[in-house]
């Protein structure tokens, strides 16, 4: 890092985070600090519905998804604008009009106090857990590639995020979210302009796009089915649309870090507009960061790529009795690149012929240059995991942030890595105003203390987010000791989603089903889920299907066995 | 006068929950669908011409 790129780094989360603090400052009800007065415009509402979902894991880890996989994962999105409208339709207006704080406020209005409570803390589980990994994902990737020590980036995304969070409350989260996106998106349009501006001279941009095809990367949609193996390709287009659907609705529906941005709505129409909006932009979004992926791989095979891109690791290798072999393999590498890229010059020379012959020896020549480069890569991966057992020997994170640090210019080094922190700020930033909003909401001020003044529940907020804030940072610090953790909170993610997204789906479409009915069906359907998770072989991602499938269905029967009357306001909602 | 002045509430938010553009929000709703629908062939297209 040369001292311009300190500058402009520093310099640009410096600004943001002063911007938070002085635009939010000044006394705020509990209304003021946990709904930003309603005050919120659809712009502001849509960048900070995008810059919550976007994690800095999205920038780090897509365009290497693209490298490795091409384009494919945009499907994924199909699902999401079929559920922004579904939630502009049905849930939006319900919020509105029991003017609730949280989401889990809703299920008392339709159900009762035991099922707030228990939706709350399904959602502190999973989210306290979650916010932790958001700081630790970016953080072990960056003190990996820059050296910096990792504790160090933990706090120090943690404590900024803290300082403007409890600070301003949802206004700062949402005002600074505005500046975030636009450093995210600047930041990756330069990023994708420079990678295409660093292709060889006599390679055009459709040339790169036309090897890129044709080194199968630009696989956008893939509608084939196949009843026997579909079922475990994650991005086909059916698998985005129906699986993309269900974890939209759930993640934008029912996840407080989702629904404080669009409940800070000016009015029903800013809030709905807001979803709307991401509803028109997050897929292009999405494409535009993996085609940046793509266009790195095309910008790699002009020029030669390391053998592994963690740099770390491959340092670590170097260090034992394997780092013999490891030179062989990265000789074996750097000869077999040298074949490719003059194959696919020749690739390039035979697609601007029009000649179908001459164009499919070439690319059967860079297809064989291309299964030896990945076989290279393959004992690679064996040599690392003899040599340092403990190391992660995927390396598709390291992709695009390895490119940056080698290539870019003085300035722009700093202006990526600021994409990364905002990103990750943004993220954290939203879900510490969550956790913060349904500990004082659904739990301290509906069972611990309900008779405090608006300044007590404004003092509490606060303390809950710094609260958080240091569990993040511990988690983050900690996690490093654990194995396969961002899986195992995957994990613990899908045990909790189901059940919670079976509560609300109940609690909007099955009028039916009653308080006592659905939280007997909840407890029930994650006593299912907990069963599965430890006596049986099924994928985690099919526990949220179960876990929702199974409160409806207890709870139809539950409501058949109790047949309790409903109660009046149930009538309203 | 209370009822007139309800009437004119009522129609004031009436026209703050009104989308901009379309009459009425589902034609909002339909726009974002279309998009999708659009960015689907499009992507197809992009799909089958680069394969």
């Amino acid at each position: 890092m040369r001292l311009l790129d300190w500058i402009v780094l520093l310099g640009t989360l410096g600004f943001i985070v002063i911007y938070g603090v002085w635009k939010t400052r000044g006394s705020k009800d509990i209304e003021g600090y946990l709904k930003g007065d309603n005050s919120m415009k659809w712009w502001t509402i849509g960048l900070s519905i995008m810059a919550t979902q976007a994690s800095a894991i999205t920038f780090l880890s897509t365009p290497g998804q693209a490298y490795e996989d091409g384009m494919r994962f945009v499907q994924f999105y199909f699902g999401l604008p079929i559920a922004m409208v579904i939630i502009s339709i049905t849930v939006i207006p319900i919020f509105y009009r029991l003017n609730v704080y949280t989401a889990y406020e809703f299920l008392e209005n339709r159900f009762d106090l035991k099922t707030r409570s228990l939706a709350a803390l399904l959602f502190l589980i999973q989210r306290g857990l979650a916010a932790g990994i958001t700081i630790y994902a970016p953080a072990i990737i960056l003190s990996t590639i820059l050296g910096w020590n990792l504790t160090v980036t933990n706090i120090f995304i943690g404590v900024l995020v803290i300082i403007y969070t409890m600070s301003g409350g949802t206004k700062a989260v949402s005002v600074t979210q505005k500046q975030q996106m636009a450093v995210m998106m600047g930041g990756m349009l330069i990023a994708g302009f420079m990678v295409v501006r660093y292709l060889p001279a006599d390679v055009s941009f459709g040339d790169a796009v036309a090897v890129a095809g044709k080194m199968g990367k630009m696989n956008v949609v893939d509608f084939s089915w196949d009843w026997k193996t579909s079922w475990d390709d994650r991005y086909n287009f059916w698998s985005g649309l129906t699986g993309g659907l269900f974890l939209a609705l759930s993640y934008f529906g029912t996840d407080q870090s989702q629904v404080a941005r669009y409940l800070s709505g000016k009015s029903i129409a800013e809030s709905r507009l807001g979803l709307l909006f991401n509803g028109l932009l997050k897929i292009p979004m999405q494409f535009m960061i993996l085609f940046i992926g793509v266009m790195v791989f095309v910008f790699y095979q002009f020029n030669q790529p390391p053998v592994f891109f963690n740099e770390a690791v491959r340092n670590k290798v170097q260090a034992t009795a394997y780092a013999d072999d490891m030179r062989q393999l990265e000789e074996k590498h750097a000869t077999v690149f040298g074949q490719k890229q003059e194959a696919v010059k020749g690739l390039v020379v035979a697609l601007r012929t029009d000649d179908e012959a001459a164009i499919a020896a070439a690319e059967s020549k860079v297809d064989m240059l291309t299964t030896a480069t990945k076989e290279v890569r393959s004992d690679v991966k064996d040599l690392i995991t003899k040599a340092a057992p403990d190391a992660e020997t995927r390396d598709t994170d390291y992709v695009f942030i390895s490119f940056v640090m080698k290539y870019l210019p003085a300035g722009l080094v700093g202006l990526l890595l600021a994409v990364i922190f905002s990103a990750a700020m943004s993220s954290v930033s939203s879900e510490l105003n969550a956790l913060a909003s349904t500990t004082v909401i659904d739990i301290y001020k509906r069972s611990v203390r309900q008779e405090g003044s608006d300044k007590h529940y404004v003092n509490a907020s606060k303390l809950f987010t710094v609260a958080w804030g240091i569990i993040a940072i511990l988690f983050a610090t900690f996690a490093s000791l654990l194995d396969n953790l961002i899986q195992a909170v995957n994990i613990i993610g899908s045990i909790f989603y189901g059940t919670i997204l079976g509560i609300f789906l109940v609690a909007f479409y099955f009028k039916y089903i009653r308080g006592h009915a659905v939280f007997i069906a909840a407890l029930l359907a994650e006593a299912v889920v907990l069963y599965c998770f430890m006596y049986t072989d099924i994928a985690f991602l099919w526990f949220n299907v179960i876990g929702c499938a199974l409160v409806i269905l207890f709870g139809f029967i539950a409501q058949a066995l109790i047949g309790e009357k409903p109660k009046e306001i149930q009538q309203e909602v | 006068m209370e009822i007139l002045e309800e009437t004119k509430k009522a129609k004031a938010q009436e026209d703050i929950d009104k989308p901009p553009f379309f009459k009425s929000w589902a034609g909002m709703y339909w726009l974002v669908l279309g998009n999708l629908a659009f960015l689907i062939v499009l992507f197809y297209i992009i799909t089958k011409i680069y394969e």
